[in-house]
């Protein structure tokens, strides 16, 4: 029976043996080569053993854990949804999060690892799997086709008691099982199964070794005899333009997913946790260290929270929400009215606050709520065995939220108490240090606080590139009382905006469907090119270079200096 | 003081500087330019080593060839934990029946990578067969070690001189068209290779991740 590429058929194609921690198996199944590696939380990813940069073999990248790394260009791969979470030509959050590998189904049962070429057949245990406790046999790679490996196998029977041959490429030898991996037209593997274990298993595994080492030799002499059959043929796919290239302006906003509060929890005074499951039980999208999501609150309010999660820790996310802030309408609603198992609309995970990898120092410096963000950037530095500080300031010891994931970490964490205005800016100071090639300094915290250690790290010779930051929200009184035109090149439209009334609001009052988030100039959705005019930056997403550089605008906050600014839109 | 004579894409010349480095010992380098200039056949080498093969080491005036002798040399008289040589005499015969299996992996393996990269008249199609006949019997020795508890080539329970000797040119297989795909107990051992304290790299061997702490 020729093979086919698309035989949905489920195969064995490693042992669960194989598969240590941070090692990655190479695999092969109806001609594709495949990357099989065990994750720390104990999920096995079969994907196709191709880096999608160039090509490069998967198999030979490093397990980090959570992340499989490419070690030609370091691209990222996270576990269960194979997504990109990292390029190291451009850090920021697009493409990344949106390009995936190729997956396979995968299961693990019987101490053997299955695989299929597609997932159009469920997994199903073979007959009379039930009731015992398989004992997998040393595999043994023959180079001969699948069909000859059978019939070599069915040989193997006394003339007493026939093999049973069972669907897709087994045989059953007296109570022993022997599965067929189709590596591809021309090889294959043989993977045995015992019912139990044996008593001395080492002189059981020798016994099976002995005997299908010799069923290779024979298979091997007869397959050089005869004309070798055409190997298998995969397509590799390529990522497809749009996925591949950077987007000029951010990313629109994606369709929403709703989720499952699964847990709701205090996590340090004046902090509640929400972990926010897929209703299925299905892994959510990968995303960035820093990237946030939206959530769409019971009151119609929309609010930005940043994922505290690790690298590939896909089954959940975990968000912080500051209680204080329960005054100001969108987190109130979430901490006084959202329960355990009430479901909630988000968006995918957008990132902002992007992280390099390629930094000789890190320092992470958070203000209170600000931690959560810089907690996740730390877990992801940490599973890759990257040097960082993370530099935690809080009011009272009390305030600390996630003390328990902060405590496992394995960089070099401190916690700052109490603190007045002027010790916290002289520990900045000392800190940051002089500015040097290559270090770069993350910061998320209170207003306040952002422009101070800004203004520190600048005053220090820190230029802005290598100093990173996030507000949650602009508490800056907003100037709305000027009025102006604006001219739409790409849409080739001018329209009048009025005192009181934002670029943005008036784009929509036009009929023009534009993206945004927070509204208040804090997140970045909205950020549109800018071709004349002078720009009256009202917003806390730039940075100071950004801004100087006038050619680019938040429309939902920001607005014209002159009576008249030309936007590329 | 000492010199190693050295070709850096030569996996015998990385054998000497894999130990010297997990040994923390400092060397010089004198480079030699076997490809393309074929210095090893220069009369200043082969007055070195007549049998005009890389790589050569002085350790004060003491001249030594053949990468496997130089291991023992270097760990007899280097390391003071007396590990990667043992002076076990069942051992000893263990650590030098796989330098004896690392020539034929260089006679293979690296013959097939001569033949493929630097042009040498190698029979390629042979010398890759005979790789994969031993590869064949390395992944099976490894992965009944590891049903046993061993790690390593041989007997004791960290790495020897024989694991440093054998590494260097199965790593490099795939350079002389040899897949390493069916050897997967051979691959899990190059990963605990790669994850010695002192671990260096050479042009075409990378690092492993690290192991879970």
């Amino acid at each position: 029976m020729p093979l086919s590429l698309s035989d949905p058929a489920w195969y064995p194609i490693a042992s669960s043996d194989d598969l240590p921690f941070r090692h990655v198996y190479q695999g092969q199944l109806l001609g594709r080569e495949l990357a099989v590696w065990r994750a720390d939380d104990g999920n096995v990813n079969v994907w196709e053993n191709r880096c999608l940069h160039r090509g490069v073999r998967l198999s030979i990248g490093i397990n980090e854990g959570q992340e499989l790394k490419c070690q030609y260009h370091g691209w990222r791969y996270a576990n269960r949804s194979a997504g990109c979470t990292y390029i190291p030509a451009h850090p920021a959050d697009a493409p990344a999060r949106r390009i995936e590998n190729r997956k396979y189904p995968v299961r693990e049962a019987f101490g053997l690892i299955w695989s299929a070429a597609n997932d159009d057949q469920p997994f199903a245990p073979f007959e009379g799997s039930e009731g015992h406790n398989w004992f997998a046999l040393r595999p043994m790679p023959v180079a001969a086709t699948p069909d000859d490996v059978v019939a070599g196998l069915m040989r193997l029977a006394p003339d007493d008691q026939p093999a049973d041959i069972l669907p897709n490429l087994a045989v059953k030898l007296g109570s022993a099982i022997f599965f067929v991996q189709p590596v591809d037209a021309d090889r294959s593997v043989i993977r045995g199964l015992l019912p139990e274990k044996p008593a001395d298993e080492i002189t059981a595994l020798r016994h099976y070794n002995e005997m299908l080492s010799k069923l290779r030799d024979r298979l091997e002499r007869a397959a050089a005899k005869k004309p070798a059959p055409k190997p298998l043929e995969p397509t590799y796919e390529k990522v497809s333009v749009e996925l591949s290239t950077m987007p000029d302006i951010a990313v629109p906003r994606g369709n929403t997913l709703n989720v499952v509060v699964k847990r709701k929890w205090q996590s340090g005074d004046g902090v509640i946790g929400f972990e926010l499951a897929d209703r299925d039980g299905k892994h959510l999208p990968t995303f960035q260290p820093g990237a946030h999501i939206d959530v769409h609150l019971p009151n119609g309010l929309v609010r930005q929270y940043s994922i505290t999660n690790g690298p590939g820790d896909l089954l959940s996310y975990v968000i912080g929400v500051k209680q204080e802030g329960a005054s100001k309408g969108g987190s109130k609603v979430l901490v006084e009215t959202v329960r355990e198992g009430d479901v909630l609309a988000i968006s995918e995970p957008r990132n902002n606050f992007p992280l390099r990898r390629d930094a000789t120092r890190t320092l992470l410096i958070a203000g209170g709520i600000g931690i959560t963000p810089l907690l996740s950037m730390a877990r992801f530095l940490d599973k890759s065995s990257l040097p960082y500080e993370l530099h935690y300031f809080v009011r009272s010891g009390d305030t600390v939220a996630f003390q328990s994931e902060l405590e496992v970490l394995h960089g070099s964490v401190d916690t700052h108490v109490g603190l007045g205005r002027e010790l916290v800016k002289a520990k900045v100071t000392e800190l940051l240090g002089p500015y040097q090639f290559a270090n770069h300094v993350y910061i998320c915290g209170p207003g306040s606080m952002l422009e101070m250690v800004q203004e520190t790290a600048t005053a220090l010779g820190w230029p802005d590139e290598a100093i990173h930051f996030e507000y949650f929200q602009n508490t800056k009184p907003v100037d709305a009382s000027s009025a102006f035109d604006v001219e739409l090149a790409r849409s080739a439209m001018t329209l009048h905006v009025p005192a009181g009334k934002t670029i943005l609001e008036t784009m929509r009052d036009n009929g023009l469907t534009v993206a945004s988030s927070c509204e208040q100039g804090a997140c970045g959705t909205c950020l549109t090119g800018v071709i004349e005019g002078e720009v009256d930056h009202q917003d806390v997403y730039l940075n100071k270079t950004e801004k100087a550089s006038n050619t680019c605008i938040m429309t939902c906050v920001s607005r014209a200096k002159g009576e008249r600014l030309v936007l590329d839109i | 003081m000492i010199t190693l004579y050295d070709f850096e894409l030569s996996g015998n010349c990385y054998k000497l500087r894999l130990l010297m480095s997990i040994l923390d010992l400092s060397y010089d380098i004198v480079p030699v330019d076997y490809f393309p200039g074929r210095e090893n056949r220069a009369d200043w080498f082969l007055r070195l080593n007549p049998f005009g093969q890389l790589p050569v080491l002085k350790d004060d005036d003491l001249v030594l060839a053949d990468s496997g002798a130089i291991l023992a040399y270097l760990a007899k008289k280097y390391d003071p934990s007396g590990q990667w040589f043992p002076d076990d005499p069942a051992v000893t015969a263990e650590v030098l029946r796989w330098h004896g299996v690392a020539d034929g992996i260089t006679g293979s393996s690296a013959a097939a990578r001569l033949a493929l990269s630097y042009g040498h008249d190698y029979d390629i199609p042979r010398a890759q067969r005979e790789a994969h006949r031993i590869f064949r019997l390395m992944d099976e020795h490894l992965w009944f070690g590891e049903k046993q508890g061993r790690d390593w080539l041989c007997s004791p329970a960290h790495p020897t001189t024989a694991d440093i000797a054998c590494f260097p040119y199965v790593m490099l297989s795939e350079e002389g068209g040899i897949a390493r795909q069916d050897y997967p107990a051979l691959r899990r051992w190059t990963d605990r290779v790669r994850r010695v304290p002192g671990f260096v790299v050479m042009s075409g061997i990378f690092p492993a991740g690290r192991a879970l702490s």
